[in-house]
């Protein structure tokens, strides 16, 4: 298990080091330069700033500078336009809380709600409630997070005047709860019905099992065996779906902290793509990136730790 | 017990053999139905599901729409006329009904009760709806409900409203849908391509190449999507072309590795065996006796994959990588909308419903597909 788990993290570090490569140079080959659409600049102010900022070397020592700076002083360049000679690590740092915040709020609430509308489902099978919730499950799937972000914001926030119709930075506690409930609500819609619509087939497939049979035969009543054995064997391969869907809440999460002005990585990352302020955008690569591999790392780590029967080995897995 | 072989009947006179019941007439029955191929069988069993024959109509009526919808009037998607701008939809015949959204109006605040009847300033019809009237420092005050176009003085009609720019909505909607929907099936149609192709490969020669080729898409697959997308379109620019091929990147991994499964099922078969002892080639082999075999689940992942597609674009238009302006597109249109979301919310509230209908209809499509090509898998 030691031995799997170094090599997992070996990958993860590789995987890591490929991306930030591959983003450097994508960004650095790209055509135009940072001086575009500054006409007044002389070639003397030009070449100053070149020098000082290293991009009159060769793309590939700047690269090993780069690298360097961020392996040994955890220093990720300076941003150059949206806030001028400000450390990017700087920038981010006060981004990074809120965008984990609503993120991880709205996976929170989203697993209770689905575990919830998923065992109803299952306990009901091919009858009316089934219908009319798995009815909303395909529209909480189908519906783009940023359609829901938007109605919430609506109808909720402007017409019943509920809640602030976008986000005050300077809440604290509940109120910050209270302001950033619309996003975290309009996230959590998708991620409700992936895990009730999985949980439903897992449990519907799990009733039907002999041991549940024998649990019944023992004398527990229904309920007793339906939450005993069957909802908790159920939950073993949702493991598997719920941690990657950290990362799929993230990329809604882009929008929807737009539509809200939160003031998050997602805003960040939109402001410096649209001012080519590339140091930033290869920080927020960066962390997209680092969050996607962590969930991806946990999940084939969790494989083992919480169902006992996938033993990993040497051996290949087919 | 003698066991008789050809040899014994060799000395019978063939001529003295006569049949037996050549004057019975037989009982048996031609069938009278036709049978029932594999595609039949499937479209029998979908049609039974009623949710995803109304979600394919929906469907056709969307794809009819973009394709006929912006011939529909006269005006041009990129028509700019700033003396008409964000004015709200008006379709007459629906206004008369009493449709309170389609009646072109528009509501202005604080206005003096006392000029009401002033036809210089309110235009004769126009006010559609006076309400809230109350006394200011001793003036009558309300707020009004007028006919945007009558107000303002425009004799055209603009059936969803006009942005920003004073372009048409109607027009600008449809042709967006069409774009939205050219760019999702291309993409999903090149990833199925690339998947199917690789996934066999892959499958059917198994062993090292199946390695080699898995871990390939490993690594592909360690790239966040929203990542890869970025990079993809910062490199080869916003067009229509750069955002396919940033949807097909990494979308194709999933139906390589379905399509490997469905070959690792079926390669074991007696029926392939047979025709390799035939002589049959790898090739015929691979996508002539084994392929076929995948078809449904071909065809429902290419039906699921496209609300997701459809998302993606969306999603590039949002953060500011999608189309270039003025051409619209599903994702473009809600993106603009948003931004005047509280004063003019129509201009949201038609690309919103286009996509979610769009996108659940999709999905239901693709599950009635998955249910009548493979009715085990049912709810699943």
């Amino acid at each position: 298990m030691t031995k799997y788990i170094m090599q997992r993290l070996l990958a993860t570090v590789i995987t890591m080091f490929v991306i930030l490569t591959i983003g450097f140079l994508v960004i650095r080959l790209m055509p135009g330069s940072i001086f575009d659409g500054y006409d007044e600049m002389t070639p003397e102010m030009m070449q100053a700033l070149n020098a000082k900022y290293n991009f009159d070397k060769p793309v590939i020592v700047q690269y090993f500078i780069y690298l360097k700076n961020i392996l040994l002083h955890w220093d990720w360049g300076i941003s150059l336009k949206m806030n001028p000679n400000v450390p990017v690590w700087t920038i981010v740092k006060q981004k990074i809380p809120v965008t984990l915040y609503v993120n991880f709020y709205s996976l929170l609430l989203s697993l209770p709600l689905g575990l919830l509308a998923g065992i109803v489902m299952a306990l009901k099978k091919n009858s009316g409630i089934d219908y009319g919730v798995s009815f909303l499950v395909v529209i909480f799937i189908s519906v783009p997070s940023f359609v829901f972000a938007t109605g919430l914001q609506y109808f909720l926030a402007y017409k019943f005047g509920w809640f602030p119709i976008i986000y005050d930075v300077n809440a604290v506690g509940t109120a910050k709860l209270h302001s950033l409930l619309l996003p975290i609500l309009a996230l959590a819609f998708s991620p409700i019905a992936r895990v009730a619509r999985y949980l439903r087939a897992e449990l519907a497939e799990t009733i039907n099992s002999e041991y549940m049979l024998l649990a019944r035969t023992k004398g527990l009543t229904y309920t007793q065996a339906t939450i005993r054995h069957g909802i908790r064997n159920s939950l073993v391969p949702l493991m598997n779906i719920i941690i990657p869907m950290f990362t799929t809440i993230m990329g809604g999460s882009l929008v929807v902290e737009r539509i809200f002005a939160i003031p998050g990585m997602g805003g960040l990352m939109i402001q410096a793509i649209n001012t080519s302020d590339h140091q930033v955008t290869l920080a927020t690569l960066m962390f997209y990136s680092f969050i996607s591999i962590i969930t991806i790392l946990l999940v084939d780590l969790s494989y083992g730790i919480v169902d006992p029967r996938i033993r990993i080995g040497g051996g290949k897995a087919e | 017990m003698k066991i008789f072989d050809k040899n014994d009947y060799k000395d019978l006179d063939v001529s003295k053999l006569q049949y037996v019941q050549l004057e019975e007439s037989i009982h048996d029955t031609n069938f009278e139905t036709k049978p029932i191929g594999f595609f039949k069988d499937a479209m029998l069993r979908f049609c039974k599901n009623k949710s995803s024959v109304v979600a394919s109509i929906l469907i056709v009526i969307i794809i009819f729409f973009a394709v006929f919808g912006p011939m529909m009037n006269d005006k041009g998607f990129n028509d700019q006329d700033l003396g008409r701008v964000n004015a709200p939809p008006k379709i007459p015949f629906l206004a008369d009904m009493g449709v309170g959204l389609f009646d072109g109006g528009m509501t202005l605040v604080n206005r003096r009760v006392e000029n009401l009847s002033d036809t210089s300033q309110y235009p004769e019809g126009c006010i559609l709806d006076v309400y809230n009237r109350r006394f200011i420092n001793g003036v009558e005050m309300c707020d009004l409900e007028v006919d945007y176009y009558i107000y303002n003085d425009v004799d055209e009609v603009y059936w969803f409203g006009t942005d920003y720019l004073g372009r048409d909505l109607w027009t600008r909607l449809w042709r967006g849908a069409r774009i939205s929907l050219v760019i999702a099936l291309v993409s999903v149609v090149v990833n199925v391509v690339i998947g199917v192709t690789y996934g066999s490969i892959a499958g059917y020669y198994g062993g090292k190449i199946d390695m080699v080729m898995m871990r390939i898409t490993e690594v592909i697959n360690a790239f966040p999507n929203i990542v890869v997308m970025t990079l993809f379109i910062m490199i080869f620019g916003t067009g229509i072309f750069s955002i396919i091929l940033a949807l097909v990147v990494r979308d194709w991994i999933g139906t390589a590795r379905l399509i490997r499964a469905q070959f690792y099922r079926f390669k074991q078969n007696e029926y392939v065996l047979a025709a390799k002892t035939l002589g049959v080639p790898d090739r015929t082999l691979i996508f002539r006796h084994i392929l076929p075999n995948s078809i449904g689940p071909i065809i429902t992942r290419t039906a699921l994959a496209v609300p997701g597609a459809i998302f993606s674009e969306s999603f590039l238009a949002y953060i500011g990588l999608g189309l270039r302006p003025p051409e619209p597109s599903i994702g473009i249109l809600l993106s603009e909308g948003q931004k005047v979301l509280l004063y003019y919310p129509t201009q949201v509230l038609f690309p919103a419903i286009l996509i979610s209908v769009l996108c659940i209809s999709f999905n239901m499509f693709g599950n009635g597909l998955r249910d009548a090509f493979d009715p085990t898998q049912r709810g699943a």
